[in-house]
């Protein structure tokens, strides 16, 4: 699938974070090809599917209450053996610089940016008008 | 996600099958073994096939349920897919973890026994 682009528009609930998370792993497998019974394609595989649910479960956890519903928005795109993931949403700005939760302390929440950040190669947060875009980035 | 419970020698444990996630989090944070503070439950993983940071906290709030939240849940049977987000999360230090659920079984049940 180099230089193209797959984009999937879905509903901002929980429900569908499954189908986010299928398409990331069905897009990473298309891009590993044969390699992806092995283990280093499962890893990335396994990485690009869990960084995909975070963010698209990030955006839903903080989707504005509103009278039109709200959506998320997944490109895929797959260049000189990197794939790329851009989550766009129409939430509140927020920062990817958030501090690592205190396991200590038996913390519930605060664990998808670290994850994200832990299985990407590159994570970059930008604000377009009234719209986050977080896009990561992982080479073969 | 489906949950099978079952229990030996007086300990809870919970099987888990398929997805833990935001969506099915709720199931395990609501069943009646793991809210009740006085029960030591083990959880066997081996059947999840995806679990991300809802599923995680799910746990880890199961742990805050129980009297002692270092002992009150153990863990059995992680796979390698489950085994690398507890790692990532660093939350495999919270847990004892056992690679069979006999072990887990054991180790809850002297748990137990010396908390009563």
């Amino acid at each position: 699938m180099n230089n193209s682009n797959i984009t999937l528009t879905l509903p901002a609930e929980r429900l569908f974070a499954r189908v986010a998370r299928q398409t990331a792993s069905s897009v990473a497998d298309l891009v590993i090809g044969d390699d992806r019974h092995e283990p280093a394609g499962r890893d990335f595989s396994h990485a690009f599917e869990l960084a995909v649910s975070e963010a698209f479960t990030n955006s839903v956890t903080h989707a504005r209450e509103s009278a039109t519903p709200q959506v998320v928005k997944l490109t895929f795109f797959f260049e000189q053996r990197q794939l790329v993931v851009s989550v766009h949403d129409a939430n509140d700005p927020f920062t990817i610089e958030t501090p690592v939760p205190d396991i200590e302390s038996y913390p519930e929440n605060g664990f998808g940016l670290l994850i994200i950040r832990k299985v990407m190669d590159h994570v970059t947060y930008r604000r377009e008008g009234n719209y986050n875009i977080i896009s990561m980035s992982k080479t073969l | 996600m489906t949950i099978t419970e079952t229990s030996k020698i007086g300990i809870a444990i919970l099987s888990l099958y398929g997805t833990l996630d935001a969506l099915s989090a709720p199931e395990l944070r609501n069943n009646r073994s793991i809210i009740d503070p006085e029960k030591t439950v083990v959880i066997d993983l081996q059947q999840v096939d995806f679990i991300d940071s809802s599923g995680i906290g799910a746990i880890v709030s199961a742990s805050r349920q129980k009297r002692q939240p270092s002992g009150g849940i153990v863990l059995a049977c992680m796979n390698d897919r489950v085994r690398k987000v507890f790692e990532i999360t660093n939350a495999q230090k919270l847990f004892h973890i056992f690679d069979d659920t006999t072990a887990a079984v054991d180790f809850a049940s002297s748990r137990q026994s010396a908390s009563a």
